[in-house]
This record gives C-alpha cells, structure tokens and sequence, in this order.
C-alpha cells in the first residue's frame, strides 16, 4: 500500500492506526444503519471525510475480499 | 577629545528616537562612521547613539568542520565570521569600536527583554572592549520623548544579567541541537542518495512536529460515524422559527419512527426561560493573543503580526510587543493616553465616554511579564502615512485598549421548550441588552442576534415542517498558523519571540504545507525517523523541562553551565543512536526528499496537449519561475505560464472553482499565503477585470 515496512497485520504503523480507526468504527456504521461489512468499506470509500489513510485501508480491505481476512484484535 | 556616553540601541530607528528624546534640543546630530548611522546628543554631557542590527553576535562551533557531528564545544563570534551575506556585519562592528574608544560611560538601551540584553550585552562585551560590568541599563516600554527620558534619568546601574545568562544558554542550547540534529539527518541522506539536501530539526521543532503529526494522523486516519438531528420549523406570528430537538439521534430507525411521530402535530411551548449574564471586557493584548486575533480577522500570519507591531512600536505608536504581560499598570498614565486618542476623530467620542468616568480600572489577565507591561497605544500622531495592515493593527490594539477600561456586556439568553408529539425540542434566542465593552471593540466583536417573539407557556404553535437530517462526524480541525501558537504557547515550549519564526522554519523545510497546516510525507518521515531513534528530541514534556531550567536562570535559580550539561547528556544518547542506524535513517529520508521535491513540483496535467504534466520550473537563461508542460523536453508541447516572483510556488493538488484547471498556491515571506488559478482566461479572471473597469474613468 505504501512504500513503508510493514509492521503490524501487513501494515505500516501508520495505516496500520488506520485499519484500527475502520474496524473500531464498523460496530457504529452496524447499530445505526444495519450495514454489512461491504457496504461499510464502500460507504466509507466514498465518503468525502474519510482521512487519506483510512480510504486506501479501506479500498485494501474491499479488494482484498469479505469480513473473514480481517483480524479485530 | 572630550569623552561622551555611549548609548547603544539594538535598531537604527530606536537609536534616532533615543537620541531625539536625549538631546536638550530634540535636534540631535546625524552622523556617519564608514555607512554606519550614529546620533551625537547634547544633554548635561556629549552623548553618542549608535544602533546594533540586531544580533552582530552568534553562536559558532569550535571547529570549521562542516560534515561532522556530535560537536559540543562553541564559541561567540561576530556574524560575518558564521553567516554568508553578514559582510555588513563586519564594517558595523568596526565603527561600534571606534566610537567605543571615544567613551567614558555607557549605556546599553536595546529592547528590555532576554534578546536585547543578548545585543547589548556582546557588543559592550566584544566590540567595546569587556565593558559590560562598567554598562548602565535603560528601561522602557515605549519609544515615546517623555518615557525615553524618564529612562535615562533613572538608568538601571547594571546589566540584567541574569536576563543575559538565560539568553545565552537559550542560544546555546538551541545551536547544539540543531547543528548536532540536523547533521545528522543531512549526513545520513546524503551518504545514501549523493546529493545534499538540508534537513533540519530544533530543540523546538522536533516537539512541534510531534503534534502536528499527532493532528495530522488523526486527520487521515479518521472514519466518520453517521448521525441524526431533527429539527421542527415552528411558526409563531406569521414568522417561521427552527427548533432542534434536545439531543442527537444514533441510528437511523430512531431518527425515522421520531420523524413519524413528529409529522403533522401541533407544537406545545412547555417551558419559556430567560437569563440575563454579564460578558466581561477582553484582556489586553500580549504578543500571543494579538497575533491570535490578527490572524482570526485579518487573516495575517504570526510573524507578519509580529513585524506590524514591531513597526509600530519603532514608531512610538504602540508599546514593546514582545511581552507576555495581560496587565496595564498605572504608570502608564491611562488618561493622558486616552485623551491623546481623543485627537483622533474616529475615536473622539468613545474616548470622551471613557474620560467621563470617574475612576479608570483596566480589566487586567493573569499572565505577567516582569519586563514589560501589556500592550497598549501610545496615542501619538503617526509622523508617517500607514500601510493598511499597520492601520488596522493599530486600530485593533487601540479600540482593545478602550475595551478593556469599560464595563461589561449584558446578554439576555432565552430558552423556549416546545413539545411536538411527545417529543422535546428547544428554541434558543441571543439578544445584547447593553453593548458595555461591545461598542468600544466594534468591529472586532461578532454578536449574532437571534430574537425571539413573545412566548407563553401553553401557546400552541404551528409545526411547518419536520426536518431528518443525516450527518456525519467531522474529523479534528488542522491546526493553523494562530491555534498551533496557542498550542505552544499552552504547553510553554519556544517563546514568544520565537514561535513564530519555528512555524516559518517548518513551512521552509517543506514539513508543512498550505495555511490549515497539513503534515507533508518529508514531515512525517523526519517525524517518524526521530521518534524511533531518538524520542528525546521530539519529546514536549523534556523540552518544556529544559525551558523551564532556562528560565530559572532569569529568576538565579538555575546556572547555564548546568542546563548546557542537561542538554548534551540528552543529545548524546539520540546522536548515537543516528549514527548507529545511520544507513536505514539515511534510506528512509533520501527517498523522501526525492519524493517530496518531485511532487511539489507536479501541478497537473497540460490542458493543451492532455498527455503531458505541468511543472513548476525555473528559466536558467532569466532565473524566473513558470509553469511548462513536460512533453517541451520532447519537443512536442510549448504550453507555458507566467508566475509571481520572489515567492515560493507550490502545487495545491486542487483544482480552480471556476475553470477547473489546476491551481497553485503562493507563498511570499511573511505575507498571507493565496491559491492562484494561472489560466489567464479563466472567467473568474474577466470577471474580476469587468468589476475593475467599471471604477475607472473614462476618458476621451
């Protein structure tokens, strides 16, 4: 994603803050609009307030495929 | 000969005042030593006056080696021996020391502060011979005749050296690390990419990347979470209100089932309540709050504020600015100062409103300054026609002053409850009953009046409309260059003479970017470098330790030799640490700068030819700056456009409003940053043109 070494789940320390940001929030996107996983990653994708960070996380995610690759630690 | 008394002043203008002030018949003589300026003054004795520039001393290693660190030894030198384009430097000195050797007395009168004692301190010390145990002190606040005078008469019989020994260690200290730092850094990416690009960091920097970089993360790394605000259009007495309902909504179901419940019922007032609070006076200014202010109405950067106020005060039109005082004392004579504003027509009557009372009590902040008083108008005519950024500086530090000696504001709040359903929204109202202090700082104070109609409990009201308003959380605001003061000044790192400069350092270095100041990669990759090999350096809590034992200095609670030793035993450990891993720190900033130096340089794509990329260039044939097309190398597009000169150009990534081309952002010294569409035809352009033309005569 960027040219940084990665250190945390294949991330750099800081998009790997912004996978952090996107998989805290997804619990708040789920109880105020009932959206799946996918529809999350592309509402936040189009999102015009969506740091730069946590859009190329998030596009990462949507491509990489569903809910299952994703570690929540 | 006969012997004189030296005076040395740390600016030319300041020397002209002095002398003025000093000699029996305020017509001192202009002189000349090789180009150097100097005033005689005829007084009970011959009086000589001669201006520094400045700083005409600095801090140098020991060592003339340039590509090599850790460096702990140093010495004072003059600056023409340190600096390239300081050759003046030279000639001056020369001159100070023949006047010098004229003298019997001397008499130090830079600014009172830690860097006028700095100046005045070496040139008594280097330039006239180790005269400053034999130097007297002048002490004042303005350059006005009579306070000028009064300084004189009452010389301070010494030196404040403990002003001069904080001042040196604060010189010291900062000169250490940033020579040790930066080499560093500048070594380690030079070894690996071959070529010298400057990178630099401070005692001050390094924390202030720190939390940019903190805000900038925050920023990038920010998911926006959705959230719902109901809002009911009431109508009282043929005029429509908005209500908001008492609190936000969470999720989507709730936000529609209180939509439904809300649709077509009457409005209840439950509840109407009012409240009278007083709004006291603002503070008077300190530098910080008046370069906080300056910037929120007028938009001008810190340092401009600062070099408009120190204009200013060389002018005798206002009192020294760098202080960090919030109090006027009574010394300083608020009725003859108001009753020389009094002279000025636009503050005429609120002035004489002023002098009606009886008795004049400022409203006065905690922040104190034992140097200097809070900043206040002198009153006197300026002698020069104002620029228009002076003219409203002045303006804002005089009706500030007015405000602070009135009373207060009294607003009136009211509350209404109205019950649609069986839901609860509320209806808020402003209203200023007396304007007190309001009227003295107009225009600078923004009351939003919001009146509401008469209302009675139990009156029913018309529910016109029920809005459902989906939004979203916003990410932090960025930092610009008046909050990320406050944030310095908040957890008391730099001082205020040097904030503003660090911010213009960071902004040179290209580890920030446009006026809401946005971290660049080369900012984060410098931030990121230091954090993991030496966390001492962008540390806050052990910068604010270090200012704080430097300040005890000031107070002979704390010796300079102590606090350099403090700072070498934290940069020790750090510059090994960069010299260990010198090769990854070297390859994680050389791709960085090479990165960064490309991209500022991007704008766009050509709008002529469509495949190439516009670039900021620079003519080696004229040394101007334009923009040209890439594919001109190819011999394939000559599209090219005209720049501002002497300023720094940079893409902005955004494109025009109006055309949609690419614009770029301009950037001169000091001045108010602006984004510039460069297509001569865009219509915003014409547009602005045909608004110009209709204000010019026509002639033939």
């Amino acid at each position: 994603m960027c040219r940084k070494q990665a250190e945390r789940l294949g991330y750099c320390k800081l998009h790997a803050e912004a996978y952090q940001s996107i998989i805290e929030n997804y619990s708040v996107w789920k109880k105020a609009l009932g959206v799946s996983w996918k529809e999350y990653l592309s509402e936040v994708i189009k999102n015009s307030l969506t740091g730069e960070w946590a859009k190329e996380v998030a596009e990462h995610l949507a491509k990489e495929g569903d809910k299952n690759n994703v570690k929540i630690y | 000969m006969q012997k004189y008394t030296l005076v040395i002043t740390e600016k030319p203008d300041a020397a002209r005042r002095i002398a003025v002030a000093l000699d029996r018949n305020h017509k001192p003589a202009k002189m000349s030593l090789s180009g150097v300026p100097y005033y005689a003054a005829q007084r009970d004795r011959r009086i000589v006056v001669v201006p520094a520039l400045g700083h005409l001393y600095t801090v140098v290693g020991e060592t003339n080696k340039r590509d090599f660190y850790p460096i702990f030894s140093f010495k004072w030198m003059p600056r023409f021996m340190a600096e390239r384009g300081a050759a003046r430097i030279r000639i001056w000195l020369d001159s100070i020391s023949r006047l010098a050797k004229g003298a019997d007395s001397f008499v130090d009168a830079c600014d009172y502060d830690v860097e006028g004692s700095i100046i005045g301190y070496s040139i008594m010390r280097y330039a006239c011979g180790n005269k400053e145990h034999l130097s007297k002190r002048m002490k004042y606040s303005t350059l006005t005749e009579e306070e000028l005078e009064k300084s004189y008469a009452e010389l301070l019989p010494n030196l404040d050296f403990g002003q001069v020994e904080a001042g040196k260690a604060r010189h010291e200290v900062d000169w250490l690390f940033g020579i040790n730092i930066s080499r560093a850094l500048t070594i380690a990416a030079r070894n690996v990419s071959g070529r010298y690009e400057m990178l630099s960091t401070g005692r001050v920097q390094g924390p202030v990347l720190m939390f940019l970089g903190a805000r900038e993360a925050s920023i990038k790394c920010f998911v926006p979470t959705p959230y719902w605000e109901m809002r009911a259009r009431v109508e009282i007495n043929g005029r429509t209100y908005e209500a908001e309902h008492e609190r936000t909504i969470e999720t989507k179901k709730e936000a529609e089932t209180l939509f439904n419940e809300c649709l077509k019922k009457t409005g209840c007032v439950e509840k109407v309540a009012s409240a009278e609070y007083l709004q006291s006076p603002p503070f008077p200014f300190d530098l910080g709050t008046l370069q906080n202010e300056a910037y929120r109405l007028f938009r001008y950067t810190p340092k401009r504020t600062m070099d408009i106020a120190q204009r200013l005060y060389l002018d005798a039109l206002i009192s020294y600015p760098r202080t960090s005082s919030q109090k006027l004392p009574p010394t300083i004579n608020y009725r003859a100062i108001l009753l020389n504003l009094n002279r000025f027509q636009s503050y005429k009557s609120l002035t004489a409103e002023l002098l009606a009372l009886p008795d004049l009590k400022p409203r006065e902040g905690a922040k104190d300054d034992p140097a200097h008083p809070a900043i206040y108008p002198t009153g006197r005519m300026p002698e020069r026609t104002l620029t228009m950024s002076e003219e409203k500086v002045l303006d804002l530090v005089i009706r500030r002053f007015m405000a602070v000696f009135s009373l207060p504001a009294v607003i009136q709040i009211m509350k209404a409850r109205i019950k649609v359903g069986s839901h609860m929204f509320q209806l808020t109202g402003r209203k200023t009953l007396t304007a007190g202090w309001q009227k003295f700082y107009k225009p600078y104070v923004h009351t939003e009046e919001v009146l509401l109609p008469p209302l009675h409990e139990e009156e029913k009201v018309k529910v016109r409309k029920v809005l459902m308003l989906a939004k979203f959380t916003q990410p932090p605001n960025r930092y610009n260059p008046a909050s990320l003061l406050r944030k310095m000044e908040e957890v008391n790192i730099g001082t205020k003479s040097t904030r503003a400069e660090i911010l213009q350092i960071l902004y040179d270095r290209k580890y920030v970017k446009n006026e809401r100041i946005e971290m660049t990669d080369l900012g984060f990759e410098v931030l990121e470098t230091l954090k993991d090999y030496c966390p001492a350096i962008v540390s806050v809590k052990l910068t604010r330790e270090l200012e704080e034992k430097m300040e005890s200095i000031q107070a002979g609670r704390e010796t300079r030799e102590n606090v350099l030793e403090d700072a070498v035993n934290v940069l020790k450990p750090a510059l090994e640490q960069l010299r260990i891993n010198e090769k990854s720190v070297g390859e994680r900033l050389s791709s960085t700068t090479v990165k960064a130096k490309l991209e500022e340089k991007i704008v766009g794509s050509c709008p002529t030819c469509k495949t190439g990329r516009l670039i900021i260039l620079r003519s080696k044939k004229t040394g101007k700056q334009f923009i040209g097309c890439s594919n001109y190398f190819k011999g394939r597009c000559n599209t090219s456009f005209a720049l501002p000169q002497k300023s720094h150009v940079s893409a902005t990534g955004k494109k025009c409003k109006c055309c949609g081309w690419p614009t770029v952002q301009v950037r001169a010294r000091g001045k108010h940053m602006w984004e510039l569409c460069f297509n001569a035809e865009c219509p915003a352009k014409k547009r602005r043109k045909q608004v110009g033309m209709q204000g010019v005569p026509q002639t033939g």
